[in-house]
């Protein structure tokens, strides 16, 4: 494989934007679901199967989603199968019950005492929620953070969805995969070191944020 | 001047076994100081916090100034809301400084910064928190924390208070700021009503003119 530090660079950032605007589109869904299942008192069946659901394998997902993008499925009219695209589908998919489950952790502590707080100083329902969500803003970066590892870290449905295309939807993952099926191990090396750096990077990146903004 | 009406109200936890409240139907309003006594578990929280507006009891109705409160419009129910407020037992400050956690009611009812300051500065200067004000809320003691709460509550100028147990976490010294700001609210016209397991958990100069025992989440009896 023997990767130029350009291709390291590139197969770098598409990792980051895949797995960062799947990070996203999974956020702008299961922080609102979780923010609604906070108020519900009896969750324990829906929690339980959104717990079950977190670990659920890469590459069944994969395989569905595959099943659902080839050219024979029924979205194959989309195109979208060997693109980012599907990659960034999968992933945002992938993540969902881990941002729900670990948001709604975050948020079940705070809703109730600051929703009555927001009602009992006279704020609109807007208003409460902007509470909560803000008291919360710790939890809810954490379940981003641990979304965008879970989903840069995956290597199941990059590969079947995604196809490991070099220039177009290989990622850190699928380049490592690729280095040690061809015994460039040095590569995969530098690859994972990568990988792991950006994870780590994300997590302290983000706790030092929300630190300067709680003070 | 406000009316707060529970007429025939009971109160049921979603997850407890029994009423926290039953039957109970008393009138809360502008002047004076009504002391609700009981025991922990009494009902006095549900009490303060439904004639609070912020729970909406399971049977019963909750009027306020003749008007079924709980089938107004929300805009009206947050209008009326804004005209009471309730301090919690255990203090619930927001992340943040002091002076931002007493500027929020100021802020959510369209005031500007420096407006809100200025206001949340005076009320801080009569309880005592002027020099806490760039602290961080989670820095507070238990009784400056209580401070700041009711500091939150007092800046809003509601012309009803409910404060649940205030001073539990409170010094003597705390506690009389506190009294002297809540008797000058009460000579503005503004009602009290303190939580409290007894009349002697009060401190001077905080005489109840009303005292309504409760048991086991009934209305045992209520006192002039």
């Amino acid at each position: 494989m023997s990767l130029a530090l350009s291709e390291i660079l590139d197969v770098t950032i598409r990792s980051l934007y895949v797995s960062g605007l799947a990070t996203l589109l999974s956020a702008s869904w299961s922080i609102p679901a979780a923010y609604l299942l906070s108020f519900r008192r009896r969750v324990g069946v829906l929690e339980a199967v959104v717990e079950s659901l977190v670990g659920v394998p890469t590459v069944l997902l994969g395989l569905l989603l595959y099943m659902l993008l080839s050219s024979s499925g029924p979205l194959g009219f989309l195109k979208l199968l060997y693109t980012p695209h599907a990659i960034i589908i999968g992933q945002s998919i992938l993540i969902t019950p881990l941002i729900i489950s670990t948001c709604y952790r975050a948020l079940r502590v705070v809703a109730a005492p600051y929703l009555e707080l927001a009602l009992s100083m006279g704020a609109s329902r807007s208003q409460a929620m902007m509470l909560i969500l803000r008291e919360s803003a710790p939890g809810i970066a954490a379940s981003a953070v641990m979304g965008f590892s879970r989903a840069v870290g995956e290597l199941g449905i990059a590969m079947m969805v995604g196809g490991n295309i070099r220039g177009s939807t290989m990622v850190l993952t699928t380049a490592i995969a690729l280095g040690v099926t061809r015994g460039e191990f040095e590569a995969a090396i530098i690859l994972g070191i990568i990988l792991l750096a950006l994870t780590i990077a994300t997590a302290v990146s983000m706790k030092a944020s929300m630190g300067v903004r709680a003070l | 001047m406000i009316i707060i009406k529970l007429r025939g109200v009971w109160h049921h936890y979603p997850d407890a076994s029994s009423w926290a409240l039953k039957d109970v139907s008393v009138e809360l309003g502008s002047g004076g100081i009504t002391l609700v006594a009981g025991h922990n578990g009494s009902g006095k929280t549900t009490l303060l916090k439904i004639a609070a507006l912020i729970y909406r009891p399971t049977r019963g109705e909750v009027t306020v100034n003749g008007r079924d409160f709980w089938i107004l419009e929300e805009a009206e129910k947050i209008m009326v809301r804004r005209r009471i407020t309730y301090i919690h037992e255990k203090p619930v400050l927001m992340r943040g400084r002091v002076l931002e956690n007493i500027m929020y009611p100021l802020r959510i009812r369209g005031l500007g910064r420096e407006d809100a300051a200025m206001k949340a500065k005076m009320v801080m200067r009569e309880l005592g928190l002027v020099d806490l004000a760039d602290k961080s809320a989670r820095e507070l003691s238990a009784g400056q924390s209580q401070l700041v709460a009711i500091a939150r509550a007092l800046v809003a100028e509601p012309e009803l208070i409910l404060l649940d147990e205030p001073f539990a976490h409170l010094d003597s010294w705390k506690s009389g700021l506190v009294a002297q700001a809540l008797q000058a609210r009460m000579r503005n016209g503004v009602g009290i009503v303190i939580a409290s397991h007894s009349r002697g958990e009060l401190p001077e100069g905080l005489e109840p003119d009303r005292i309504i025992v409760l048991e086991d989440g009934r209305i045992r009896e209520t006192r002039c």
